[in-house]
């Protein structure tokens, strides 16, 4: 069994914002919610000050704190390495919303489903549309699944997650410079773990101790 | 500008934060608002109610008086687990959350009440209610419903503010503090005055252990990371300033104080003891408040 990954190469990304709209876009998301964020911040004192850009999604945590927080078992880690949300079992007690050091959880109630892309205009076809193929269940807790429906459709249809597109997370497919590379880090012999070698990838806060899937090349 | 797009920009960005800015999420130390703003504040609610309740239970035990253990239970049960189903997104599926006391501090802390609801029952309609074996069985129940609250929030390592050493010695005073302040004015206003007077001893332990922990939690935060600080310094400052003086300084800690002082030796009358318990009331909610609103993630992006 894989266990997906990403490595983002943040030398190369250029903050185009290209992964939060696709991913907005794949799971038809309200405003205000992003499973996918490009950070801007600033390291140093003028005039040597520089940029840091860093594009965050859920780090699918191998050790992962809001799992070991969720009391209902609703947030697990699955066999393949990606945290999931089972929405039928989460009680929207927000534990592991609170726990996630990396905070990228949302939590969906009325008040985020009522938000409209134009408003005070009602909502979108888009936005209807999206309600219907991608529902979310109220009072439950949203997050990043790496595309997993991609990634089974594309396993199904015999695909390689992070070769083929049909088969690889949207903001993967969308990157303009290729900053983000997907795939098995379980296999030693995988694109992601020869460029986490060579260019010494490293996991965001190492220090929160949670084994983030997600490691950057800075 | 105009209504319109006043209130397409109060929609995009608004006043809390919660706008269309995503490149700024995290950057800065940020504020967790899911257990204190919004519905989160049921959960305050919740943690105070359960924990005064199991407090009051607690040192009825000792008393050996009744209406003590019928009320706190109550209150326990009642106010402090009926406001915590209305925190919830999904109330109705309230019953899994004791699937997993394996890793989950909530699930561990449903059990916890399961069993006090179920034993306390026991005790108060049993004749013998005072036997040893129940007394002690009650009480670990009752110190593990006391630091349960800060217990959840302890075990949670990317809050400095909650994960410090002295919160859980700090809910446990402040829950045998504030019961027995309740059990105090129980017995000022059903007993003989000297039992209150006698009770007064105590009542000046628990307010000096309450006021020490209070000062080594915001000493040991401070210390203990530059997030940890950023946490005491925001509740010094800001919006939380005037409830950490009002709240914290005037009512948990100075009013008591000055009535301890009045009672010093055991010369109480209802009506101090009923100020003191009012005052420790509504200074613990905030003492509780400003720990529970000034906690802080560390920023992703490491700014220098």
């Amino acid at each position: 069994m894989p266990r997906w990954g990403m490595v983002i190469d943040v030398k190369r990304c250029i903050a185009c914002w290209g992964c939060t709209i696709a991913c907005k876009e794949e799971h038809f998301l309200p405003p205000g919610v992003f499973f996918n964020r490009v950070l801007i911040g600033e390291t140093g004192k003028f005039p040597s000050s520089s940029k840091l850009i860093y594009p965050i999604l859920c780090n699918h945590c191998s050790d992962a704190a809001c799992v070991e927080a969720c009391p209902t078992g609703a947030t697990y880690v699955r066999e393949d390495g990606i945290v999931a949300i089972d929405d039928t079992k989460c009680v929207g007690c927000r534990a592991c919303l609170v726990s996630c050091p990396y905070q990228q959880r949302t939590y969906y109630d009325q008040k985020v489903k009522d938000k409209e892309y134009f408003p005070g205009q009602g909502k979108t076809e888009m936005e209807l549309i999206g309600e219907k193929l991608y529902p979310f269940k109220l009072g439950t807790v949203i997050k990043c699944n790496f595309c997993s429906e991609r990634i089974e459709d594309g396993l199904k249809k015999g695909l390689t997650p992070g070769k083929d597109e049909d088969a690889s997370p949207a903001c993967v497919n969308i990157c303009p410079v290729n900053a983000r590379v997907f795939g098995d880090l379980d296999d030693p012999n995988s694109e992601i773990n020869r460029m986490i070698m060579e260019k010494k990838g490293k996991q965001l806060r190492k220090e929160f101790g949670t084994e983030p899937a997600v490691y950057y090349i800075d | 500008m105009s209504n319109k797009i006043h209130h397409l920009v109060q929609t995009m960005f608004p006043p809390d934060g919660s706008g269309l800015k995503p490149y700024e999420w995290m950057v800065n130390p940020t504020r967790q608002q899911q257990w204190i703003d919004n519905q989160g504040i049921f959960l305050w609610l919740a943690f105070f109610f359960s924990e005064i309740g199991a407090g009051l239970y607690f040192v009825s035990l000792f008393y050996e008086f009744k209406a003590g253990l019928i009320l706190g239970w109550l209150i326990t049960l009642i106010l402090g687990g009926a406001i915590h189903i209305l925190y919830l997104g999904n109330p109705l599926r309230a019953w899994r959350m004791i699937m997993k006391p394996k890793t989950s501090e909530l699930s561990r802390g449903i059990w916890i009440i399961g069993v006090f609801a179920v034993m306390g029952f026991l005790q108060i309609i049993s004749g013998s209610s005072f036997n040893v074996v129940f007394n002690i069985i009650m009480g670990i129940l009752c110190l593990l419903i006391i630091s349960h609250g800060f217990a959840t929030m302890n075990v949670i390592r990317a809050l400095p503010a909650w994960s410090s050493t002295m919160v859980l010695p700090l809910s446990v005073i402040s829950g045998v503090w504030v019961g027995y302040q309740l059990l105090q004015f129980m017995f000022v206003v059903s007993k003989p005055a000297e039992i209150a007077s006698g009770m007064e001893v105590w009542a000046e332990v628990f307010f000096f252990a309450y006021v020490l922990c209070i000062i080594l939690y915001a000493w040991g935060t401070y210390h203990s990371s530059e997030i940890g600080k950023e946490s005491i310094i925001m509740q010094g400052t800001g919006e939380l300033k005037r409830i950490s003086l009002i709240g914290v300084g005037g009512l948990g800690v100075a009013l008591p104080l000055i009535l301890t002082l009045i009672m010093w030796g055991g010369d109480t009358n209802a009506f101090w003891i009923f100020l003191r318990l009012a005052s420790v009331f509504a200074g613990d909610l905030a003492v509780r408040y400003v720990i529970m609103k000034s906690a802080v993630y560390k920023p992703l992006l490491t700014r220098q």
